[in-house]
């Protein structure tokens, strides 16, 4: 859909509130679009109890420092890398870049996609043994050529990085 | 998500993934998945709610243990802004 880019911008906004509050209607937009098939299933077990192992947190929300640069809104394909930052940030020094989605609850909140305090809470009472040291964030929305450089590229990045860090399992959120 | 969720499981790292759209993810195959009807952008519920935020999370982490067939969707039914957490 080529237009002038307010009437875009306009166009995306009325669709992220329908999305939001109609979630039937993006149930039929899935129906309707083609998405890459898995064929078999990747398995890794989880060797270690859950109270003894160091989790990872990776987002598609669009999550970044306020310090590093946003994510490419304007690239309708969306935008395959990544951001990466400590486990021990301070919520107050986060921002979330993503116009696919209405974020104004995780503005207020970011647990709301990445719940850092509570997988805090989770190790403080034992429950977990630990967190990775680095939170990874993606932007959903990801299409077209881009895949290919999420899938081939920087996704497995993400994981080499995920092994070295110790992690012993991961857990994603989408937006 | 769910490529990405698969690819890092490729690498060597177990993984569970929440999913607002299980249509996309039953064609996508996660390894684990946590499905739940809520709205985008709210993953974990609701700002501010933190049993809400505490469940969810728990249960996710909980699947990690528990699902021992790849592609499993667990779908605790929580009702968006109905169920209880308490």
């Amino acid at each position: 859909m080529k237009g002038p880019r307010w009437l875009n911008d306009l166009t995306n906004s009325v669709l992220v509130q329908l999305f939001k509050h109609l979630p039937w209607l993006a149930e039929r937009w899935a129906k309707g679009h083609r998405f890459v098939e898995g064929k078999g299933i990747p398995w890794a077990p989880l060797g270690k109890p859950l109270r003894e192992s160091c989790i990872a947190m990776v987002t598609t929300a669009g999550v970044h420092l306020k310090s590093q640069p946003p994510f490419d809104m304007e690239d309708p394909n969306g935008d395959p890398s990544f951001r990466a930052f400590p486990s021990d940030v301070h919520a107050a020094d986060l921002t979330i870049t993503h116009k696919y989605y209405d974020h104004s609850a995780a503005d207020r909140d970011i647990n709301v996609v990445l719940p850092i305090d509570r997988l805090r809470e989770l190790r403080d009472e034992g429950i977990i043994g630990g967190i990775a040291p680095t939170l990874y964030s993606f932007m959903g929305h990801i299409d077209g050529p881009h895949l290919k450089t999420l899938i081939g590229e920087t996704a497995p990045e993400v994981a080499r990085h995920l092994v070295q860090e110790r992690a012993d399992a991961a857990f994603l959120t989408p937006a | 998500m769910g490529l990405l969720q698969r690819a890092i499981e490729a690498g060597g790292i177990p993984t569970i993934g929440i999913t607002l759209q299980k249509a996309v993810t039953e064609a996508v195959k996660p390894p684990r998945t946590l499905s739940l009807r809520y709205p985008f952008g709210h993953p974990l519920g609701e700002a501010l709610h933190v049993r809400q935020q505490r469940t969810i999370l728990l249960e996710a982490l909980r699947a990690l243990e528990t699902i021992r067939e790849p592609g499993t969707i667990l779908e605790p039914g929580y009702v968006w802004r109905r169920h209880r957490f308490d």
